[in-house]
């Protein structure tokens, strides 16, 4: 028996249709515009095909789970929740908080970035969390491509394992004023299935995150060139570069490391310059962050286009495990710099293994 | 208008070609794994029978094709030479294709070219099992088929990835009469070592080269045989391009072009070697010799040329050849056949002194270049072979832009009719374009292969 923790934010997801790009404190105005809230409609297709499992659910008051569960055809469940209405921030993380003293395996959640950052503020790392896709922008990883994905995953919680997933932080005051800042705010576990379409090789090579993340990092490790400046990016695989040479990573942040020894911590981007300025010979390691794959820019942006420049583009090392690659058909790039973009041409090649890389293509964004 | 040409059972080769006839300096000696000295060929006879270390350092131009391996080779032999008439007006080339088309054999591909000479040597000596290594299961399947012909056992260690994708290939051996075991597996010291290391390995055709020698280093009844690389494999399927070359003279034609596919490199030499021979000689000096491997595992395109053990454990003699390095595990492509980290010594030799010219494709390419060839000539090839096609393709294009009416000679080494969960992965976009980071590794000089 899974017991599952399940919550709606019922006003995710309004914001797209009406124009408003978010619904982050927005929920007032885009019912004014007319907005119809939706997210409940994709919980229901993913739940629904629950209905006979062996899950005990918990979940909130009304229209933040109950009356989705029910629509769902799943009558059995316990309110742990009653939120304040119209619902916020506050409800989400005070809802997280009660399924995790009530034990529960899992938490799944209906919602958009902003959701997804607010269930892993109240749930860390402490039990794994998936998200059905309902909001604007899915910059974050933690979502099932589709509510059956979520229905299958959901079902299949307690056997499956967890990866490392991204949670975005997407600023919605300056992606409305036509800007986007995605910063990297943190991993989630979240369960996930192999590909296994391919027969048993895709099942070898993309099972095992943590093997795939070591493999990349033993490459790195002794591809590693003395004198030479080494500018990591965010990211738990480039994390894992770190932590072999024994050094310890920012998680979230970008590091530099030059003969074996850490130079910057968490550097921005006047710091990685004025490194760059001393030691001119540098790589840059890089991770594509993010559901959908973004190189350079989004999560990077301490690797600015200068950093690169300086650095030179063609000693960028592109680094991403299988898994990754297997979710991400294609990469992004969006430095904030066209012409840097278009420099990076029509495909990539990342490293995936050991001595092993795949050619990736490259859509830019501009 | 004529789309196969072929040969009388009675015009089938009588005789082998070797190609070190006809080096304009010798080969470089294999050396012992142990002393790093020349070997010898006492060193070779724990596993393998006398006529084949005869064979492996002969330098005489033709070798005798012993009566009974000629008579078993008409179950099949001579293939059929085709003319892609289809496939040249799907690409409105000016180009002639033709394509030496190895599939007609009862396992499906060129091995048992020289799995029925290995199983009859080793038989004439007295040996009564023999135990090998298969990539794709094509040399396996082949190997068992030749061995129960002249009664023997085999043993049959199949590489684990391709051992899970294709699992009609093992009961195919099985059906011949020889067992299949997965690899790494826990019946050898060096299989136990890598799994000890990495249980989840997907294996390699080193680490089962290693297993296969071990179990016949350590059985008295039992032989290894190897299904590539070795310069006596290499001789056994000059047969491919012998007939080749009288076929196309029965149109009165020679290639500008021969094309074929790499992992270990017979196929390829078989077909190529004696075209290779007329370039050497000076009798046909500017045909083009194409080598196709896969990007995920460039060994002649981007390996070093240097002494390297043939397997992962270091049991085999040290041969100079194109490596990454014996402990690469190539990516779990879907040419299993092609995931070697070497190359045969005589073919990386003519790479070396510019006789051949490599290159490498990706997956994705050569599957829709393998689809179109399917879907004009009607054979679903190989995954290996389909690298053949995509070069061959390749060239024929390039002869619709210059005009050029060239001849092109390509080996279709084998069927895909084990494969087919190969096409639907690439149909279904899964296909993964793996390419090995050379520029990475050679900037590092971090990889220079082992030396003994």
């Amino acid at each position: 028996m899974t017991i599952v923790g399940f919550l709606v934010n019922p006003i995710a997801g309004m914001g797209g249709a009406v124009g408003l790009a978010g619904t982050d404190g927005r929920a007032a105005e885009a019912l004014r515009r007319g907005a119809v809230p939706h997210s409940a409609d994709r919980a229901v297709q993913a739940l629904s095909a629950l209905r006979a499992g062996d899950i005990e659910w918990c979940t909130c008051a009304a229209p933040m789970g109950e009356d989705v569960l029910a629509a769902a055809g799943i009558d059995r469940s316990t309110v742990l929740y009653r939120p304040a209405v119209p619902t916020g921030a506050a409800d989400t993380k005070a809802a997280c908080r009660a399924f995790l003293d009530a034990g529960v395996d899992l938490v799944v959640f209906c919602g958009g970035d902003g959701t997804a950052r607010d269930v892993f503020d109240a749930v860390g790392r402490e039990v794994p969390i998936l998200g059905i896709p309902a909001g604007v922008k899915m910059y974050s990883a933690v979502f099932a491509v589709n509510p059956p994905a979520a229905a299958d995953l959901i079902r299949r919680a307690g056997e499956v394992p967890c990866r490392d997933s991204e949670v975005m932080d997407v600023d919605e005051e300056a992606y409305r004023s036509g800007r986007l800042t995605a910063r990297l705010y943190g991993y989630a576990c979240v369960p996930y299935i192999a590909e296994r379409t391919q027969g048993g090789k895709q099942v070898f090579e993309q099972q095992d995150e943590e093997r795939a993340k070591n493999d990349i990092a033993a490459f790195i490790a002794e591809i590693m060139i003395p004198d030479t400046l080494y500018v990591f990016g965010a990211g738990s695989t480039t994390a894992r570069i770190l932590e072999r040479l024994g050094l310890l990573p920012t998680l979230l942040g970008v590091d530099v490391v030059r003969n074996g020894e850490v130079l910057a911590r968490n550097a921005d981007e006047r710091t990685l310059l004025a490194l760059l300025d001393e030691h001119p010979r540098a790589k840059i390691v890089a991770s594509p962050i993010g559901a959908q794959g973004f190189v350079l820019g989004r999560g990077n942006q301490q690797i600015s286009p200068a950093v690169i420049r300086k650095a030179g583009l063609r000693n960028l090392i592109v680094v991403a495990t299988p898994g990754k690659l297997a979710a991400t058909p294609l990469l992004y790039v969006d430095s904030g710099d066209p012409a840097l973009d278009r420099e990076v041409g029509d495909s990539l090649q990342v490293v995936s293994g050991y001595r092993i890389a795949q050619r990736k293509r490259v859509v830019q964004t501009n | 208008m004529q789309t196969k040409i072929l040969l009388d059972e009675g015009e089938m080769p009588k005789r082998w070609y070797n190609i070190q006839a006809d080096l304009p300096t010798p080969m470089d000696p294999p050396l012992h794994p142990g002393t790093g000295k020349p070997a010898v060929p006492d060193d070779l006879r724990h596993i393998f029978p006398m006529e084949l270390i005869r064979q492996e350092m002969s330098t005489e131009r033709y070798i005798d094709i012993p009566e009974e391996v000629r008579d078993i080779l008409t179950l099949w032999r001579p293939s059929p030479l085709y003319r892609a008439r289809r496939l040249e007006a799907a690409l409105k080339t000016p180009a002639k294709i033709y394509f030496k088309w190895e599939g007609v054999s009862p396992p499906g591909s060129h091995k048992p070219n020289t799995a029925i000479p290995q199983a009859y040597y080793n038989r004439e000596e007295g040996i009564e099992r023999l135990a090998t290594e298969t990539g794709a299961g094509q040399w396996g399947s082949s190997l068992a088929f030749a061995t129960g012909l002249f009664d023997m056992e085999c043993t049959v260690y199949m590489v684990r990835s391709s051992y899970d994708q294709k699992p009609y290939r093992k009961s195919m051996m099985q059906v011949y009469g020889a067992e299949c075991i997965p690899s790494p597996s826990e019946k050898t010291r060096s299989g136990q070592a890598i799994l000890d290391r990495d249980p989840d390995t997907p294996g390699s055709l080193g680490i089962a080269i290693s297993e296969a020698v071990e179990d016949a280093a350590s059985h008295e009844n039992t032989n290894y045989a190897l299904g590539s690389v070795l310069n006596h494999v290499c001789l056994h399927q000059t047969i491919i391009g012998q007939e080749a070359q009288q076929q196309l003279a029965a149109v009165d034609a020679y290639p500008d072009v021969v094309i074929g596919c790499v992992g270990g490199g017979s196929n390829y030499a078989g077909l190529a070697f004696p075209f290779a021979g007329d370039k050497i000689t000076g009798k046909h000096p500017e045909t083009d010799l194409i080598a196709v491997e896969p990007s995920a595992c460039p060994t002649l395109t981007k390996g070093l040329y240097a002494y390297d053990f043939g397997d992962v454990a270091g049991l085999t003699p040290l041969m100079r050849m194109f490596t990454l390095g014996h402990d690469f595990v190539p990516p779990a492509i879907h040419a299993g056949g092609l995931r070697y980290h070497g190359a045969s010594p005589l073919v990386s030799r003519l790479a070396q002194d510019g006789v051949i010219r490599p290159v490498a494709y990706r997956q994705n390419e050569v599957f829709e270049a393998a689809v179109m060839f399917a879907r004009t000539e009607g054979i679903v090839v190989a995954p290996e072979a389909a690298h053949a096609v995509k070069a061959a393709i390749d060239e024929a294009l390039r002869c619709r832009e210059t005009g050029d009416a060239k001849t092109i000679l390509f080996n279709n080494s084998g069927h895909g009719n084990f494969d087919f969960s190969s096409y639907e992965a690439y149909f279904a976009g899964k296909l993964v374009d793996y390419e090995y980071p050379a520029e990475l590794i050679k900037e590092s000089l971090a990889r220079l292969p082992v030396t003994g």
